[in-house]
């Protein structure tokens, strides 16, 4: 191919070319024997990189957002899809201060014996935008346009006003990548707040999640809202995770697994809340102990 | 200026694929165009130039995935060198042939990211079926078209040694 006046295989012999190709495959021993090291290097090399690169993607993703938005409003039609927008968005907003409410009212009657009522403590998050999606199918992510520089650390929760979506696993400067709830390589503790069972809900490959490690006496059933634990710092406890759609009880098997389908369509997502900063409620870490109400299920549509 | 025209190429092939190519998908399978870049600038280009831009594509893409560090680098990196070590030793290759070698890299490559995620057996199975062997066939339809595209209108004559040396008779035909 002739790229340019630049020829490597002229002004290096096939010796040069061998000692490339040998100090590369070094490097790439080097790089699974000493990841500190590599890791500091693919900062070094990663972070100006990625600077140059986010800004042509940015434009791109608005671009893209533009032409899909456009042929989306030719071929629905625009005033119903900007109502079914409106009320979407309005039903994640109601959805994610229902389940608010929900825990507190929980939180409340629990606490009654004690006379003593403390509100979740508020959350510090940061608005980002999805600037670009997983270029691969083998991890499901998104990059976002805050970085380090923002505040933005690895392991930090990312949410909706409506629920989890996923979490921070990687920064740059001026960008990180968020791995989806349905990614199979991510797992946040549960709570199913009907029952109050724990477990750990985790991606599937087929784009699902799935609580795990659920007792098998627990009464966990289909409707059954999903909320964080809090015993991981990623999220405060009572962020909507989903709802159970099914149960699977195997026969001889120690705990029960169950479906869920997320709060959030985390696939569309444009904009996002990274939390910074999340302290779980006292109260709430206090208490292991049952106390359900028959609120905490989904209506049924 | 060709080589300004190609750095720029590269640099805006990763937000192509992260924007547009994802909106346009078929069935949530995106074709790897990283890959299918390097494997053919390895294939006209040769050896060096094809882990040169293996690993700048890859290393993006490590910059901006969720997968383990340098993995997509020497992936990609490997791709452009096995690439110029086949066009080594081929007398030419038409653009439909050029979909075993791709088809067969995305095979390889997909199994090593499977490998390296934490999936359990069963979503291994699953992936292998319903991402591995259909990211595989599109790939290497994609890079029929990319090479034919190529072959066509770009770059009509390779540069390859390998290929050069058909071009003066000395190897087969």
């Amino acid at each position: 191919m002739n790229i340019g006046r630049f020829r490597p295989g002229r002004l290096l012999g096939a010796g040069v070319q061998r000692i490339i190709v040998v100090v590369f495959a070094i490097a790439g021993v080097a790089v699974v024997l000493f990841p500190a090291p590599a890791q500091r290097l693919f900062r070094t090399v990663g972070d100006p990189l990625a600077d140059i690169v986010a800004l042509p993607m940015a434009h791109m993703a608005s671009v893209d957002r533009s032409i899909r938005d456009g042929w989306m409003h030719y071929v629905a039609l625009q005033g119903v899809r900007e109502q079914n927008r409106e009320l979407w968005s309005r039903i994640q907003r109601l959805e994610g201060d229902l389940n608010q409410w929900r825990e507190r009212v929980l939180a409340s009657e629990r606490l009654a014996a004690l006379q003593e009522f403390q509100q979740h403590a508020p959350i510090s998050t940061m608005a980002a935008k999805v600037i670009g999606r997983s270029a691969s199918n083998w991890y499901q992510g998104v990059i976002l346009n805050k970085g380090d520089e923002d505040g933005v650390r690895v392991e930090m929760g990312v949410m909706t006003p409506a629920g989890v979506v996923g979490h921070i696993v990687r920064t740059g400067r001026s960008t990180s990548v968020a791995l989806l709830i349905i990614d199979p390589n991510m797992a946040v503790g549960g709570l199913v707040q009907r029952t109050r069972d724990e477990g750990v809900v985790q991606g599937t490959a087929q784009g699902h999640v799935r609580m795990k490690y659920l007792p098998p006496l627990s009464s966990v059933a289909p409707g059954d809202a999903v909320i964080t634990s809090g015993l991981v710092g990623m999220f405060p406890r009572g962020v909507l995770i989903g709802y159970v759609s099914r149960v699977e009880e195997s026969e001889g098997e120690l705990f029960q697994v169950a479906t869920i389908v997320p709060a959030v369509p985390v696939r569309q997502l444009e904009e996002m809340l990274i939390v910074l900063a999340s302290q779980p409620s006292d109260v709430e870490m206090s208490l292991g102990v049952a106390g359900g109400a028959a609120t905490s299920r989904k209506p049924a549509p | 200026m060709r080589v300004g025209v190609f750095i720029v190429f590269l640099l805006l092939l990763f937000p192509f694929q992260a924007t547009f190519v994802y909106s346009l998908s078929p069935w949530e399978i995106r074709p790897d165009l990283c890959l299918i870049t390097a494997f053919l600038v390895g294939l006209w280009a040769g050896r060096v130039r094809g882990v040169i831009v293996g690993v700048a594509l890859g290393l993006v893409q490590d910059v901006f995935s969720a997968s383990p560090l340098w993995l997509n680098l020497l992936t990609k990196a490997g791709a452009g060198f096995l690439a110029g070590t086949v066009a080594k030793n081929l007398s030419n290759m038409e653009s439909p042939l050029a979909f075993f070698p791709i088809a067969a890299l995305s095979f390889v490559w997909g199994m090593v990211f499977l490998l390296s995620s934490r999936s359990g057996t069963d979503a291994m199975l699953y992936s292998a079926y319903t991402l591995l062997l259909p990211q595989a066939v599109l790939d290497g339809l994609v890079g029929i078209g990319v090479h034919w595209i190529v072959a066509r209108w770009i770059v009509p004559a390779p540069a390859h040694e390998g290929w050069a040396r058909v071009s003066q008779g000395s190897v087969w035909r």
